[in-house]
């Protein structure tokens, strides 16, 4: 589903070049629930933003659903981020101008789907995260969790091959946190294949595999003690709830 | 694209939408009346008065000693110093022919009266008001006036006019309006017309095609095109002379002329004014209508201006707000030329309602001066190109920042300032 080899992406100034990735290979296959995880500045969100074709990379190559992407152009990345990348950002992003309904028909209009199809799509995306009697409200008129749940339903309402989660729960209080969480985890035994990143490692050992991210590599977790026996403590703490 | 969640979105920036409509509907409004102003102006500023204006010059000088022409024997006497000067300027070698007139088209110096078909008349149904033009044999011919029916004046048709004297004509040549006016069937030729009320008939010999009015001033519209030429030659302590020039010498004939004069008579006085070209007396008449029209085209460019800054400066102002949102859509799957649209298609909504609102107040405002200042009625067509005006300076005000919208790049989304 996703395959980086090799990538890398460089910052360049008049004086200094920044590696955020560096000789980067992930491999996610279809179906899988993958943590990224890695202390700040390690690269994470670079991946994401590369892996939802939001950014180019300098070198290597990405396949995406059996694509190479590195040579499409930005009509054809857009494209692909309408029909096969679902986003859930840390802060929410939804449009305070428009109501929960519209904010979530936004990718949708951009596929030039019809009305009624949108509007179907819309109102089973908002019944799948629990709020279609919230379809008229703004969103300064729900709470955080609340808006984090429409947007996984505007990621959702365009039926995408992957989901892109940066942090979903980072701007949540621990209750909200957890009622999102679950409803990652649901919508991945349906079927999704979702990459999620974030640092918090209790939340990465609830994914089904964790990778995690040093100076911009994919380090091996057995090589790394420290992190290995969070995910062990994490694991059996969620055994033990 | 949906336009219901676009409306939506405007409702919460309702101050900024309001105020730009209003702009454009205040500009609409104002620019419509304005162009239609500036187009009447040049309408009437390039109207042609029916002389061939090219190589024609007017001179205007004064007697000094002559009699007053109230005294038996003045005429006579004003008379012989007219015909002196005729007889130089004739002998002129670049002239080409010479008419001794009271006024001429555009020179705001007007002879007025009435024209009747029947003798003790005044002004009545049937009748109309017309300027007197006079002059000699040579009229038709230095002027350049287009016969249309009839003759022209012969030398045993002219005659001798003091300045008060109130005589009347045997015959008469009319322009086409007034044969028209007074005789709408198309037969003036040969009838006779009564001049002031008078009990003398002048008998209709010839009609022009086209003779302006002396006056420009909206007071004479109503008769602007009807005129008498009388075979006159005006004896008074003045005289008019109107002068063809061979082509091209109009220049040189002006600088000679008053040192042929001079060589008449020094008894007169010429002044830096009593030389004139046509164009000219032209130019001189139109100035105001030239730098009314000049001004609010001015005025129109300026609030143009004012209005296409004020769209860029609001969708600036909204495209910096919005940043982040656009970021957001792009990653949601828009392309550069979506965000584009969208400003492009945002603005049309506000122009459209600036429209609106501007279609009423040029309607309004046209109305209002229709009666305080008679002016004529906005033609609908000024209105609709008004529309389309506003909606193209819209679209190209708004291209600027709504281009800067569409490179806003999708990772603004995943950034958190």
């Amino acid at each position: 589903m996703l395959k980086m080899t090799h990538l890398s992406k460089v910052y360049r100034t008049e004086v200094v070049e920044t590696y955020a990735l560096r000789d980067f290979n992930i491999d996610v296959k279809e179906g899988e629930f993958v943590a990224v995880t890695g202390p700040s500045g390690s690269g994470k969100t670079t991946f994401l933003t590369i892996a939802g074709l939001l950014e180019t990379f300098t070198g290597g190559t990405y396949h995406l659903d059996n694509i190479e992407v590195s040579q499409l152009d930005d009509n054809a990345r857009s494209k692909i981020r309408n029909e096969k990348i679902g986003f859930i950002f840390q802060a929410f992003n939804l449009i305070p101008d428009l109501n929960v309904f519209d904010n979530v028909e936004v990718p949708l209009r951009y596929r030039g789907m019809k009305a009624p199809e949108r509007k179907e799509r819309i109102m089973g995306a908002l019944e799948r995260v629990g709020l279609a009697s919230r379809a008229k409200h703004y969103p300064a008129e729900l709470s955080g969790g609340q808006q984090q749940r429409v947007a996984i339903a505007r990621a959702l309402a365009g039926s995408p091959r992957l989901l892109l989660a940066d942090e979903p729960t980072g701007n949540l209080d621990t209750q909200m946190a957890r009622g999102v969480m679950e409803l990652l985890e649901e919508i991945h035994r349906e079927g999704a294949t979702i990459v999620m990143v974030t640092h918090d490692p209790e939340l990465a050992a609830r994914a089904q595999r964790n990778v995690h991210i040093i100076d911009g590599q994919v380090v091996d977790l057995a090589e790394d003690p420290r992190f290995h026996a969070h995910v062990v403590e994490a694991r059996q703490g969620q055994g033990r709830s | 694209m949906k336009l219901h969640p676009m409306i939506a979105a405007l409702r919460r920036h309702k101050a900024g939408v309001v105020l730009i409509a209003l702009q454009i509907a205040l500009t609409l409004a104002i620019v419509c009346n304005a162009v239609f102003i500036i187009g009447q102006r040049i309408e009437r500023v390039n109207r042609p008065t029916g002389l061939v204006e090219d190589n024609l010059m007017l001179v205007s000088q004064g007697w000094v000693g002559a009699p007053s022409g109230d005294q038996p024997g003045d005429v006579e006497k004003l008379d012989s110093l007219l015909q002196a000067d005729l007889a130089a300027l004739r002998a002129m070698p670049d002239v080409e022919s010479v008419v001794p007139i009271n006024s001429l088209p555009l020179l705001n110096s007007s002879w007025t009266g009435s024209v009747a078909l029947k003798p003790g008349s005044d002004l009545r149904a049937g009748n109309a008001r017309s300027v007197y033009y006079f002059g000699d044999e040579h009229l038709l011919k230095t002027l350049g006036l287009k016969l249309v029916a009839g003759r022209g004046f012969t030398a045993a048709d002219v005659q001798n006019r003091g300045f008060r004297d109130s005589g009347t004509p045997a015959v008469i040549i009319v322009t086409k309006a007034l044969a028209d006016k007074l005789y709408p069937k198309g037969d003036a030729l040969g009838k006779a017309i009564y001049l002031d009320g008078g009990s003398s008939p002048s008998t209709i010999i010839g009609e022009v095609e086209r003779l302006q009015a002396p006056a420009t001033g909206s007071w004479v519209n109503g008769f602007l095109w009807n005129a008498t030429i009388e075979p006159f030659r005006l004896n008074a302590n003045f005289s008019r002379y109107a002068i063809r020039t061979r082509p091209g010498r109009l220049q040189a004939v002006m600088h000679a002329v008053p040192n042929v004069l001079y060589g008449v008579s020094r008894m007169r006085v010429l002044d830096d004014d009593s030389v004139k070209s046509f164009a000219q007396i032209r130019q001189e008449a139109y100035r105001s209508d030239v730098g009314m029209a000049v001004l609010m085209g001015v005025v129109c460019l300026i609030l143009l201006g004012v209005t296409a800054a004020g769209i860029v400066g609001l969708t600036s102002f909204w495209v910096g707000q919005r940043h982040r949102q656009i970021g957001v859509r792009r990653a949601l799957g828009a392309r550069k030329i979506d965000i584009l649209h969208y400003f492009q298609m945002e603005n049309l909504l506000i122009s459209g309602a600036g429209a609106v609102i501007g279609l009423g107040l040029a309607i309004g405002l046209n109305m209002l001066l229709m009666k305080r200042f008679e002016m004529d009625r906005l033609p609908v067509l000024y209105v609709l190109a008004g529309i389309v005006a506003v909606m193209a300076l819209g679209q190209g005000a708004v291209f600027a920042p709504a281009r800067r919208a569409s490179n806003v790049p999708p990772v603004v989304a995943t950034r958190s300032v």
